[in-house]
């Protein structure tokens, strides 16, 4: 039986500014981390593109990653208008940093992610397949417009991470039924008792995507739950690494 | 490391680590879609055994919603799986009469009830309010489990309400679900002051830091497992609990052997 990769696409490095049990400051931290839990690979992103610039943030994430080809990146974008982060050659320069996802967070950072700011852009990403992971947390949207984003763009490739601790499947099915690029990050779907076994019953299991959410959350916890999970192995192997690089497969930067 | 984390990873359960779940709740629910709310008996104890928990105990949340229903929905359940489940007596002090008729006919369903569950915030009265009190004192008297919901900051069923029932009932076994959640030093502290209050884990376990700061200050003996199923994953919080880098010890006192003690006689 082919064994499970864990591929993560939910981590952060960087501590945060109010402090946070466990987390780790730079690459060496998360790697010792990702070998204690048998993570191969990660999707990483830095806490300061959040809490204190996305433009210094996401600049120091591209030089930790670039210490590991166990990493890739997730810059932070803000409105192309303000030319802080969307420049000219925004891709040429994710690609040089493997920089593979891009995240967003509208209402902290203070702008209106719809059509109107970001509707060449968010074309483009939709043409050249590259995923956009948005959270259920750190007050980044409502659910009123992540159904107006996918309504604007139903090819986006979008990634939803911190779904929420009560379980949402009443917000997420419509949209997993109606976008065939939308898709789940596990960490929270993992503690809905059969929240990952009733997606998969309805959706396939290539709609999940693994993560840990760690520093936040523990990493044994969404690990011990997809490996007892009542699904076939597949499509614990689909969860766990398989639709992520299929993702990023696809990928055109 | 851990010893029992291989354990789980391999077989999911643990045959010499029994886990005791005394935070479950039962049936569907207004707010949430639960894939595993409706109880089914085969399905239930199937879902339980994949995780090795040997016992849960719960309060239906139509009990705990409707005075209509009341414990009927406990009873029920439990008697058509009795080696798996036991109950907690559901009381709404919005409804003293009944609070009143359920202590007095308690006897009846030993073989059901380990205690009571309070509901405090969603029921909006305190843990301390005199509607309670006929159960308090038979709890206090009987040595019965009493699961509240607590959470850090509420007028309801805070740390201050909790301080209020430990000391009048030290009798009473009182389990403090979600540990009061967030009021991590005035949890400690409630637990250092009264040897009859217990944390449980469930919704601790969401993030990394609260149990390892209850860990470091208190030990692992007035802790227990508890998940509010079927809202959460037994896996998950297992793998929660073990990743909070706690030794093999701690672990068989917070799956199983606090809560054996606390049901010694009970069950
Ligand atoms: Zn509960």
């Amino acid at each position: 039986m082919e064994k499970i990769e864990f591929f993560d696409a939910n981590v952060f490095i960087g501590r945060p500014h109010n402090g946070m049990f466990g987390a780790v400051n730079n690459s060496e931290g998360l790697l010792e981390e990702m070998d204690k839990q048998g993570i191969s690979r990660a999707i990483v992103w830095h806490i300061f593109q959040y809490e204190g610039s996305p433009v210094e943030g996401n600049r120091i994430l591209a030089e930790e990653i670039s210490k590991s080809d166990r990493f890739y990146g997730c810059w932070t974008i803000l409105p192309p208008q303000t030319q802080e982060i969307i420049t000219e050659d925004f891709f040429k320069q994710m690609k040089e940093n493997k920089i593979v996802c891009l995240n967003v967070f509208p209402d902290w950072h203070r702008f209106v992610m719809d059509a109107v700011t970001f509707g060449d852009f968010f074309q483009q990403i939709s043409e050249r397949n590259i995923p956009l992971f948005l959270t259920m947390g750190r007050s980044c949207i409502s659910w009123d417009s992540l159904y107006r984003l996918m309504r604007d763009f139903p090819r986006l490739t979008c990634v939803l991470c911190d779904i929420g601790i009560w379980g949402v499947d009443r917000y997420t099915w419509p949209l997993l039924e109606k976008f065939e690029n939308f898709y789940l990050e596990s960490s929270q779907l993992s503690l809905e008792e059969g929240g990952v076994e009733a997606t998969v019953k309805r959706f396939g299991s290539e709609r999940i995507i693994f993560g840990t959410g760690f520093p936040v959350r523990y990493p044994k916890a969404s690990i011990l739950q997809l490996v007892h999970a009542d699904i076939s192995q597949q499509d614990k192997i689909n969860i766990a690494s398989k639709n992520l690089e299929r993702i990023l497969k696809k990928e055109k930067l | 490391m851990n010893s029992l984390w291989e354990k789980f990873l391999e077989n999911g359960r643990v045959k010499e680590c029994p886990v005791y779940d005394m935070h479950a709740h039962m049936g569907s629910f207004n707010r949430i879609y639960l894939p595993f709310g409706d109880f089914n008996p085969e399905i239930t104890k199937s879902r339980l055994e994949r995780a090795g928990i040997k016992m849960l105990i719960f309060c239906s949340h139509w009990t705990l919603f409707s005075p209509d229903i009341g414990n009927r929905a406990n009873i029920e359940v439990v008697r058509q799986l009795p080696d798996k489940l036991r109950a907690y007596c559901g009381l709404n002090p919005n409804y003293p009469e009944i609070i009143e008729k359920d202590v007095e006919d308690f006897e009846k369903y030993r073989d059901v009830f380990v205690g009571f569950k309070l509901l405090s915030d969603y029921h909006q009265k305190p843990v301390s309010h005199e509607n309670y009190s006929p159960a308090w004192k038979y709890a206090d008297k009987k040595g019965l489990i009493v699961l509240l919901h607590t959470w850090g900051g509420s007028q309801f069923d805070g740390p201050e309400q909790v301080r209020i029932v430990a000391e009048k009932y030290p009798g009473a076994k009182i389990l403090m679900g979600h540990s009061c959640h967030g009021a991590w030093d005035e949890t400690i502290q409630l637990m250092k002051d009264f040897p009859n209050v217990y944390a449980e884990l469930c919704a601790v376990v969401d993030d990394r830091g609260g149990l390892e700061q209850i860990m470091d200050a208190c030990g692992s003996k007035q802790i227990v497992f508890g998940t509010d199923w079927p809202w959460f994953n037994h896996h998950y919080y297992i793998g929660a609990v073990i990743d909070s880098g706690i030794s093999d010890q701690d672990a068989h006192n917070i799956f199983h052997r606090n809560a054996e003690k606390l049901l010694e006689g009970l069950i």
